[in-house]
């Protein structure tokens, strides 16, 4: 089976059950789509149907410009060895989505690390809201773009002081 | 720096800690400077320089360190590079298990002043500022010539009383360390889904 072939089939079926707003295949074996909020419980219903067991990973990318979150969903079929990843913009005021547990409980520490890390509400997965990673955090979600860690890091753990015995221009004979 | 202005700098250097030592306590410091257990407790990358220094090629056990198990056996407790906020809270705890005498060596610049995560939200940027430390060595990483170097001094340290952290911590544990634990840790009890 030519796997090109294979690719723009799998786009094809796609684009006829749905609406996609992109598609792309960054690279050979992968495709990448977005789509809707709204259709998003279906195509995924849809596309593990379809093969695609496995879910690898779930990120989350802040577009602060937008105002926008955009939740990446990675999946893979052992059949045909096509990677897809399924892409879906949020409101980044108020995050809130619809946890994806009911089809792939993997799902369940991604949804709850991504609630940690930028405030994503993961309705239906009551574990989302518990802390992680972060030990007594006691600031707005670290991985947020205007989060500023190094301001946080001067307020919190101390930098050392040290003497300066140079400056720069200093002692230089011609400017 | 204007944010420190609410915690007045102590300096915890001054006073002669040597001034109760008396023969006995001298001769017991020359016999400890020869049979240093370290704590098999590695965080950050400087974990990898600790096996060639161990081993074969620079042989740590000739000049009489050996690693130990548990932190009630060990002697010298090394960080070995970037300490993240919740390792640090393991650390106080494995350092407060220790026997006295203790002494903690720092490794590279990350223990020093941040290294290269100075701007982290996840790592502390002074460590002497939370537990007394001995000895510095500085490096990213320091390779084993270097460790096996800060190891001698450290023994030469010991053997000349000037190693006495831990009797640092214990005068200024009130007034200084648990201060600076809170305040960049909130809580020092471990607080996870595992010790619930």
């Amino acid at each position: 089976m030519n796997s090109t072939n294979n690719v723009e089939n799998i786009i094809e079926v796609l684009k006829n059950n749905f609406e996609l707003i992109k598609t792309e295949t960054p690279i050979k074996n992968q495709i990448a789509i977005e789509i809707n909020e709204q259709d998003f419980q279906t195509v995924l219903s849809f596309i593990k149907n379809e093969g695609w067991r496995q879910l690898t990973l779930i990120t989350c990318i802040d577009w602060i410009k937008e105002n926008k979150y955009e939740l990446a969903y990675t999946f893979m079929n052992w059949e045909n060895s096509v990677t897809m990843v399924v892409r879906v913009k949020i409101d980044r005021e108020e995050p809130e989505f619809k946890t994806i547990t009911n089809l792939y409980p993997g799902a369940k520490f991604y949804e709850r690390d991504i609630h940690e890390f930028f405030g994503v509400k993961f309705e239906g997965n009551k574990t989302s809201e518990k802390p992680l990673f972060l030990e007594l955090w006691d600031d707005m979600p670290p991985m947020k773009k205007d989060f500023d860690p190094l301001e946080y890091s001067k307020r919190k753990y101390p930098d050392r002081e040290y003497k300066v015995d140079f400056k720069t221009g200093e002692g230089e004979t011609n400017g | 720096m204007a944010m420190n202005d609410d915690f007045n700098e102590l300096n915890i250097n001054d006073g002669d800690l040597n001034d109760s030592l008396n023969l006995w306590d001298k001769i017991k410091n020359i016999m400890r400077s020869k049979s240093i257990w370290m704590l098999h407790y590695c965080t950050g990358c400087g974990a990898i320089e600790l096996p060639p220094t161990m081993t074969s090629r620079f042989d740590m056990e000739r000049i009489g360190m050996a690693p130990m198990a548990t932190p009630r056996q060990a002697d010298v407790l090394l960080i070995t590079g970037y300490l993240s906020v919740k390792t640090l809270r393991r650390v106080i705890y494995t350092y407060e298990q220790m026997m006295d005498p203790k002494y903690v060596v720092g490794f590279g610049s990350c223990t020093l002043n941040g290294g290269i995560y100075y701007d982290s939200y996840a790592t502390i940027n002074k460590l002497d500022y939370y537990m007394p430390v001995d000895l510095y060595i500085a490096g990213c990483m320091p390779r084993p010539e270097a460790v096996m170097n800060g190891f001698k001094k450290l023994m030469n340290m010991i053997k000349a009383g000037e190693a006495n952290g831990w009797k640092r911590y214990q005068n200024h544990y009130e007034d200084y360390y648990k201060p600076n634990q809170i305040r960049s840790l909130g809580e020092v009890r471990v607080k996870d889904e595992f010790h619930e």
